[in-house]
């Protein structure tokens, strides 16, 4: 996996149904402070905490139309459920990072 | 803050869930129970086409609790729920439902972005009745809800259906075994009146033998309509052959005498255009839920009210009579 030297931009697959623009913006707008929750978790070495916010994203974000996201989430619930130690759960987070920074509206 | 999008997601879900029940509307019932608020606001938008009512939990608990107040016809319920308290799991919740009457046949669609093939085996057996794997494929999910709701909306329809007569459309005598049990322990319960009424038509073999059977059943379907123009509270039932029982809850027995005895006179005034002059009759036997010793059961209250109704026959027929509380001497 190579996501964090993939720069392209990543649009919403949903960005043009009227019926997800709404929901679509604010996912984008709330995406910050979920990663920064990520990180928090980590600091606080709340497993369970960061278990539940990368499984939330794994199971959302193709939904809003991002599905290289909830790959990159996929991975930190993967690395938190096999008990990985830290070194492997930030990198996994940087590369989620680096995904959601690639997003526009 | 962002405001603007959030106007459009309807607000059926936890924090403003005592308003729901305001709804008047008679489409299905949804309940999306989910921890993610992403995933609510995602099913909000994707099934607002659909024509059904959407509510959402954000956990076990408040899901099992609105489930129970709103008797959905399919819950959408996530397996992972609450993963960070380890809490109670979608497969608990199902648990929950297969145990409770009331909410036994209720259609769940299970939703995952994890389960393993065994987890998804083990949620249909459980009773399940469908998965939908996360994200979530809309046109899939879409037609997966509407095909919940339509087999929801068979079994409904049959139950119904195992309990109305067919002759009559009233009550047939499963539904009134089932529903005087449940008002009897209500009545003992909260210590409130209920009383019942049995009626027999008059001279019905003979009718039957001198005008012939379709004639006798039109007369038991005009007497059916007739004891459905009572007060809106009362369930008229075919009890059997041309006997109906009428379950009056919260009725004292004196109300009761005076609710039979206007079936009475109603019955008896009956135009019968076929036969000119022709009058047909019934007479009731009327029982106070009270008046029997002791915890009354079902079956001692149908039979002292069969007693009355037999009094009522020897007495004369076309009559009314009861057995309602009286007043002990001293």
């Amino acid at each position: 996996m190579r996501l964090s030297n993939d720069q392209t931009t990543l649009r919403s697959e949903f960005a043009d149904d009227p019926d997800m623009v709404g929901i679509v913006a604010l996912f984008i707008h709330e995406l910050p402070q979920r990663l920064a929750a990520m990180h928090v978790a980590i600091a606080a070495a709340d497993r369970d905490q960061l278990r539940m916010l990368a499984h939330q994203l794994k199971g959302a974000a193709g939904g809003y139309g991002f599905p290289k996201l909830g790959e990159a989430a996929a991975l930190v619930d993967q690395a938190v459920r096999a008990g990985n130690d830290d070194n492997v759960i930030r990198s996994r987070v940087g590369m989620l990072a680096a995904v959601a920074a690639r997003i526009r509206p | 803050m962002w405001l603007a999008p959030v106007r459009q997601v309807s607000s059926n879900y936890d924090c403003s869930y005592p308003h729901m029940t305001a709804l008047p509307s008679n489409l299905p019932k949804v309940l999306a129970i989910d921890d993610s608020v992403l995933i609510h606001r995602l099913l909000q938008v994707r099934l607002q086409h659909e024509q059904i009512q959407l509510f959402g939990a954000t956990s076990a608990e408040v899901g099992i609790k609105m489930a129970r107040e709103l008797r959905p016809d399919v819950v959408l319920l996530d397996i992972e729920l609450d993963l960070k308290n380890q809490g109670m799991d979608g497969f608990g919740v199902l648990q929950v439902f297969k145990a409770d009457p009331d909410l036994q046949e209720v259609s769940v669609i299970f939703i995952s972005a994890t389960a393993t093939m065994e987890e998804r085996v083990r949620a249909l057996d459980m009773g399940a009745s469908d998965f939908v794997a996360k994200p979530f494929e809309i046109v899939e999910l879409q037609a997966r809800v509407r095909s919940a709701l339509r087999v929801q909306h068979l079994v409904k329809m049959l139950a119904q259906k195992a309990q109305v007569d067919g002759l009559t459309g009233l009550w047939n005598r499963t539904y009134f075994d089932r529903r005087l049990t449940q008002e009897v322990g209500e009545a003992i319960r909260h210590n409130r009146s209920l009383s019942l009424v049995m009626c027999d038509v008059d001279g019905f073999k003979k009718l039957n033998d001198e005008r012939g059977h379709p004639f006798g059943d039109k007369v038991l379907e005009r007497l059916a309509r007739i004891l459905q123009t009572g007060r809106g509270s009362d369930i008229a039932c075919r009890y059997g052959g041309e006997e109906f029982g009428i379950i009056l809850p919260n009725t004292v027995g004196s109300e009761a005498i005076e609710v039979a005895d206007r079936y009475r006179r109603t019955i008896e005034q009956e135009v019968w255009p076929s036969v000119p002059g022709m009058v047909i009759t019934a007479s009731f036997g009327v029982a106070d839920v009270f008046v029997l010793p002791g915890t009354p059961t079902t079956e001692d209250f149908i039979a002292t009210a069969d007693a009355a109704l037999y009094r009522a026959k020897l007495n004369g027929r076309n009559r009314v009579e009861a057995a309602v509380a009286v007043q002990l001497p001293g």
